[in-house]
Parts: structure tokens; sequence; C-alpha cells
């Protein structure tokens, strides 16, 4: 899948452009569905570096605007927090 | 006639998309309609663990055929689903816990669940390394039960769906069931597209009741919110699933592929609805309740933590059968257990739907029976 000219898209989960492109291609028409399909925003960071990039691959292939997009749902914590802290806390 | 198909599903989760695998895959032409986008519901929020350790016959005998399909599952889906046999550990803190334990093994070894085994805390330590072995009596385990990743299992049926010329409605919402000379023949979206066929299967795991009132239909499911978390990922290792039927316990294993901790508890009380807020209550217990079973998780990150509905039926069995209104048929109410009962139960639910009148719906996921008979391992 990954090609020596394919892009990083998100660091934590080391997905590429290509692989999004092909979840545009299975359907997905929303960043949520993405992130189901290729784990890209999953991984530590929880998409903050990929889901503005996630969302203008989804506006140029569907032909919409990347304002249009409906962003990935955010979930708490907002940074990663040890069990121990949150057990203490 | 675009809009014509020979089986309609309603719900994009595991019991939809396995369903119709197996309706595809002998010849239907399959439309699966889900209101959100696949996995939206409760199938993409469960944390993947796959157990053959329960009490009654069907769902034993059913987890037996489940576990195969998903360990034979790379070679058939052509994906990686994940799958690790990587055990199942139900631990026992109380006398009349290990005494249910033991009379379950029993009952599941009379069943074909042959590696399912009582140990005591000294061998629940040799097989769970790390864990607290404190106030514990010893647990019933299962190496051959084990996990795999539910985004991955029902993209590679709805691929395959795909393949064998079916069609997949995302972000379409079912309004109607659509009836005629007695029997069911298709469905209405909110939108006010129709879409006919012969059978229809109402597979929308927490909405189930609301879909079978459509059809005035009673289909006793309940939502039912969960809260779970997953950690960043680490080096593996080697602890089975925990699950700790304790007030104050719950269950979480570590996924092979990638080192991540899933976790959740069953809250007491529970929290009937459809809700799926999270809460800050849960990010505070559940790591106490693991970091009790195994203190060196402490420095683990979490990443997340989300919620799901389990879709309860009154006594913990799912309910796969016809109803009173012709082609129209019930594949929901799996009760927390719906990714890992997943595969099998599609094949049972196709075999249900093509074979009609010849092949009897299991007594024990009727429709209409006795729901007072509890699963004692929910």
């Amino acid at each position: 899948m990954a090609n020596n000219n394919d892009k990083i898209i998100c660091r934590c989960e080391d997905i590429t452009e290509s692989e999004v492109i092909e979840a545009i291609g299975k359907g997905a028409t929303t960043a949520d569905e993405v992130k189901r399909l290729t784990r890209a925003g999953m991984g530590h960071c929880q998409g903050r570096t990929c889901r503005r990039l996630i969302n203008q691959l989804l506006a140029s292939k569907l032909g919409q605007s990347p304002e249009d997009q409906k962003p990935v749902t955010q979930r708490s914590p907002l940074q990663p927090v040890a069990l121990k802290i949150l057990a203490d806390s | 006639m675009a809009n014509n198909s020979d089986i309609i599903i309603i719900g994009g989760g595991i019991i939809g998309a396995a369903t119709g695998y197996y309706l595809s895959r002998a010849g239907c032409r399959v439309r699966l309609i889900e209101k959100g986008y696949l996995c939206s519901g409760s199938t993409g929020r469960c944390i993947g663990g796959i157990r053959q350790q329960f009490t009654s016959e069907g769902s034993i005998k059913l987890m037996l055929e489940s576990v195969g399909h998903f360990s034979n599952m790379k070679e058939e889906l052509g994906i990686d689903v994940h799958w690790h046999p990587g055990g199942y550990l139900f631990l026992a803190h109380s006398q009349e816990k290990k005494e249910a334990f033991l009379s379950n093994i029993s009952i599941q070894q009379s069943f074909g669940l042959k590696d399912v085994r009582w140990v005591d805390a000294y061998e629940a330590k040799q097989v769970a390394p790390g864990l607290d072995a404190q106030g514990l009596l010893g647990g019933s385990y299962c190496p051959s039960d084990g996990q795999a990743y539910p985004f991955a299992v029902v993209s590679g049926y709805v691929e395959r769906i795909k393949s064998y010329g079916g069609s997949i409605n995302t972000f379409t919402e079912v309004a109607a069931i659509l009836q005629g000379g007695g029997r069911v023949r298709g469905v209405r979206t909110a939108a006010g597209a129709e879409y006919q066929a012969d059978v229809v299967v109402n597979a929308a795991g927490p909405w189930a009741r609301d879909i079978g009132q459509m059809a005035g239909i009673e289909v006793p499911v309940e939502p039912e919110r969960h809260e779970a978390l997953i950690t960043e990922g680490v080096d593996y290792l080697n602890i089975p699933m925990l699950v700790d039927y304790r007030a104050d316990g719950g269950y979480f294993q570590q996924f092979r592929h990638n080192g991540q901790f899933i976790g959740c508890y069953s809250p007491v009380p529970n929290v009937p609805g459809h809700s799926t807020d999270s809460s800050y209550q849960f990010l505070n217990q559940m790591p106490r309740r693991m970091l009790k079973l195994v203190p060196a998780l402490a420095p683990v990150k979490v990443i997340r933590q989300w919620a799901g509905s389990y879709e309860n039926t009154p006594d913990g069995n799912p309910i796969l059968d016809r109803t009173p209104l012709e082609g129209f048929f019930v594949a929901a109410g799996m009760c927390g257990h719906g990714f890992m009962l997943g595969p099998a139960m599609g094949r049972l639910a196709a075999d249900l739907i093509l074979n009609h009148g010849k092949v009897p719906p299991v007594a024990e996921f009727a429709l209409e029976r006795d729901y007072s008979r509890q699963e004692a391992m929910k």
C-alpha cells in the first residue's frame, strides 16, 4: 500500500495518504469513518496533527470544501494521563 | 428496479454485516441500511473481547463456532482482523463465585468447550503475570478465548457484501416498515426513499425495539450505557482478558497487535438509555480497578474514553427469530456480546432466513420465550 512517494498523514498510527484515499474509495465520507477504517487519529495525539489533513483529503476527493467536513468526535482526556494519576485524582 | 433487493438488513454493526455476508454468499442480493456510519452503534464501541465461557447451550455452541470463524477470518475475508487467542480469566474472590465458576466449567465442558479449567490463585498468577492475587481464590480460565478488532471485522464483511453485488446505505435512517398482503414489503427511509424486499432483518442493536415497533412487533431490547477507555500501547504483557465481577471490578485486556489496554465495567446501578456521554467518574474509577488487579500498569497513559450501549434483553440472551409479520426477522439484543457472537449469529440468521419454515429457531433465542432464566456470565 505505502510507496516511496507516499506521505504520512497520521504520525501516531503511521497512516499514509494512500491509505486514507483507499478508505474514501471504500465509501468513507467523514473523518469519523476514515478514522475507523484506517486508525488515523486514534493514536497518542488523538488526531491533533492529522485531522485537518484528513478533512482536506476528504474535501478534495468528494469535491467539497474543508469547512464542510464534519469534525471527528473529540474525546477526553485532552492529553494522555497515567492510570495512577487518574486513579488518585 | 434499482431499489429492489432480496433482503434488507437494518443495522450496520457486526450482526447486520455478518448476516449480510452469509446471505450474500448464499446468492442473495442484500441491501444494508445504517443510520450513521458503519460501526457507529455498539460494535464500534465494544472492547473487542471474544469468549466462549457462557452458561447456556446456545451461547456456548455459537461461541465455539464464532471462534472458529475469527481464527479463519484473515483467509476468509482477506483482511487482518487481529484475532489473537489471548484467553479469558474470570476471577473468583469469594467461595460463592468459585462454586458458581466450577459449576459453569462443567456445563461449558459438557457442551464442547474442552480447554476451560479452574486455576487456583498460584496458577492464575502464572497465566496472568503481574496479577495481584490478594484475596483471590482462583479463576475460570479458557486459553482459547481471545480478541479481535471490530472495525476490521465489519469492514471485511461489508467489502464482501459489496463484492457479491450488495448495496450499503450509510447515513440512511429507516422511518417505516412497508407491509402489504400480510407480509413485509420493504422499508421507507426518513428522507422518503422506498426500498423493496421480501425479507427485512431488524439488526438495529440498541434501537431494535424502535424498529420492531414500526412493524408492530414488540422486541424487548433496552439500551444501557457502558463506558470504556483505552491506553497508549506498551510492550505486550501476555495477560488474558481479566474479568472481575465484584461491584468495584471491571474487565480489561491488552491488544496483541498494538499493545493498547482497553477496558470497561458495568456500573452499579445501571444507566439505562441511549446516552453515550462519558463521565469523569469512570475516568477515575476504571484506572483504580485496573491497578487493583495489575499494579504495574500505574504509569501507562490513558489516551481516550468513550461510551456505548449494551442492548439488553430481560434474560441476558440474544433474540434471533422470525416474527408474526411474514418476512420480518429479528437478530438483536446481544446483551454486550454482539461482537463476539456476531460471526456465528450471522451464519445462523442467514440459515434461518434462507430456510424459512425448515430451520427451527434456537429455543433460547426465541422472540416469544420465558425471559426469567438468567445468563449467569453476563
